[in-house]
């Protein structure tokens, strides 16, 4: 499921970010984890325990369930941080 | 950590409605403000800015209209005696020395105030059901931040699941985007909606923009399904269907009323609990809301907590609204102000009563919507409850037969509300849980002790030792020290 960025609406300077070694492109001050979901890709965690499939739940950075690596930086929540260009971001942990 | 905190006249926790209203007032009757909030930008959830235009137009209409409400609001905080400070956690809070913890772009901090005004706000809250942690199963806030703060729709094809009017909101906002809607499944049976809106007569605008909504969903024909619930969703690697069902008065669903719907989001909505963990930690009295059935942070009229020096507004000490926690927002900044010598030019009566009108509506609301313990007959005991360490409802009824009563004792035996969130989520489900299984009232069960920090921060933080910094650099976008970008 793709989700959609609204036609009518106009956007910042578009960014490239790198997310699990593919670009995608996002639009500055958007969060990593709108860019994801506009990408497509709406697993964006897995369960430390049964490893199941994560995404984008609370919206407002209380659920940690769309936590990813971004530079380096484990556990960082994708719904609230925002993109910075050519950061790198995987999903894959 | 820094020897010495940084000082301020007034610190305030958190930029929603009610910190930015405080901060304002507290600033123009001529105190010095610091404001913390832990996102990017002010706002908070409910006046949320579009993260990328200035002013940009072309937002649907009813969102337009509460994006604008919001900024009139935010130009406020230019005010020079203002220091607004984002990107800011505030992880811990010492009331004897009025001293906050904080985390943000120039790493471990602590401020120290002269008095602290806690506008934490609130969350959402959710019932489990089958498959409730599949990517596309999100909060209908969380897809209104989404819509709001990003103009992006997150989905095509939407089910809305749950109980109050932040449902029909939501819906309304996602059709003005251009979502379809499945359904809108609405706990409450129509006999009981149209007799809780009975009681809302007194209050005749909140009444007419409830019909007008109600209106809208259905000029655009959206199936609005009256004493259903969502029963499972389906789907393997995300959300591709969901099973609603009817319920009796309880909220129990009825076996053999299932109906099958091709979704590929589905938002959820309970109402809301107020967050408490900052003036828990403080040591601040609690009291049982029960228009709401939740904690929240007792006050005086003055909106003094138990603690000298602490104030609390909004949210932060019971369920009100945005409305109500501009009003708080204004008296509290207007006595701090007060406290330390100033004169703020604001009728406090006038704000008393605003504020009393304010609130008698939002309690009248609370009663309508709350949760039904039948709701619990869906999270079976193979659903995930804490979905943080992945805890499920059977492991937590066993603990209950074994004797465990509390949410606090739940955590030895089970590890429920020990992970990531700390609870957030899973707490105010697992007092439901606990009182269904054990007849207690939910008052009696309370909520899992607060500690710090409030919310995970790195290890350097709290004073633990800081790993091989050689490599590393405190990242301001990210909020943690990484490798540097090359």
């Amino acid at each position: 499921m793709k989700a959609q960025r609204i036609s009518k609406i106009e956007r910042a300077t578009p960014v490239t970010i790198i997310v699990n070694g593919q670009e995608i492109q996002a639009h500055a001050g958007e969060s990593i984890a709108a860019a994801l979901l506009a990408a497509g890709q709406r697993q964006i965690s897995q369960n430390n325990k049964s490893s199941a499939a994560r995404g984008y739940f609370c919206g407002m950075g209380m659920c940690f369930e769309c936590v990813a690596t971004v530079d380096g930086i484990p556990n960082v929540r994708t719904c609230i941080t925002e993109v910075a260009p050519g950061c790198i971001v995987d999903t894959s942990s | 950590m820094p020897q010495k905190p940084d000082t301020t006249e007034i610190a305030i926790v958190g930029a929603g409605p009610a910190g930015v209203a405080a901060a304002v007032t507290a600033a123009r009757a001529g105190a010095s403000v610091t404001v913390l909030d832990e996102y990017a930008r002010p706002g908070g959830q409910y006046y949320k800015q579009p993260a990328h235009a200035d002013g940009g137009p072309t937002y649907p209409n009813s969102l337009a209209s509460n994006i604008e409400q919001g900024r009139e609001l935010l130009e406020g905080l230019s005010h020079p005696g203002i220091d607004l400070q984002c990107n800011t956690l505030v992880w811990n809070i010492s009331a004897d020395e009025l001293v906050l913890d904080l985390c943000g772009p120039a790493g471990a901090r602590a401020l120290q105030a002269q008095c602290i005004i806690l506008c934490a706000g609130a969350t959402e809250r959710v019932m489990p059901f089958p498959g409730w942690t599949l990517p596309g199963v999100i909060m209908a806030g969380a897809s209104q931040l989404m819509l709001k703060a990003h103009g992006i729709l997150p989905g095509k094809r939407f089910l809305l699941a749950g109980t109050g009017p932040l449902l029909q909101i939501t819906a309304i906002q996602l059709l003005e985007a251009g979502a379809q809607i499945a359904a809108l499944v609405e706990l409450r049976s129509r006999t009981e909606f149209l007799r809780s809106a009975a009681s809302l007569w007194r209050y005749r605008d909140k009444l007419g923009q409830g019909f007008a909504n109600l209106q809208k969903l259905l000029q655009a024909r959206v199936p609005i399904k009256f004493g259903h619930t969502i029963a499972r969703a389906l789907g393997e690697n995300e959300v591709s269907g969901a099973v609603i069902m009817r319920v009796d008065g309880d909220g129990r669903p009825i076996p053999g009323s299932e109906t099958t719907l091709k979704v590929d989001t589905i938002c959820l909505n309970y109402g809301f609990a107020p967050a408490t963990e900052l003036p828990r930690i403080a040591g601040c009295e609690q009291y049982f809301d029960q228009d709401y059935a939740t904690y929240a942070t007792s006050t005086n009229d003055n909106l003094e907590t138990s603690i000298t020096g602490i104030l609390a507004a909004g949210e932060t000490r019971g369920m009100g609204g945005a409305e109500v926690a501009v009003i708080e927002g204004q008296l509290a900044g207007s006595v701090a102000a007060q406290q330390l010598g100033f004169s703020p030019p604001i009728d406090q009566n006038e704000l008393f009563d605003k504020r009393l009108q304010a609130r008698a509506v939002a309690a009248t609301l609370g009663k309508m919507f709350q949760l039904k313990p039948g709701l619990c007959a869906l999270v079976t005991d193979d659903v995930p409850v804490c979905r943080c360490e992945e805890v499920s409802a059977g492991e937590v009824r066993t603990a209950i037969r074994n004797g465990v009563v509390q949410l606090n004792q739940l955590k030895p035996w089970t590890r429920a509300g020990m992970g990531s969130c700390q609870g957030r989520i899973c707490g105010d489900i697992l007092r439901q849980i606990v009182a269904s299984e054990t007849g207690l009232p939910l008052q009696d069960i309370q909520p899992f002790t607060a500690r710090a920090p409030v919310k995970p921060v790195p290890l350097e933080v709290v004073g633990g030792p800081v790993a091989d910094t050689g490599t590393l650099t405190w990242e301001d976008h990210v909020g943690g020290y990484g490798v540097a970008r090359t």
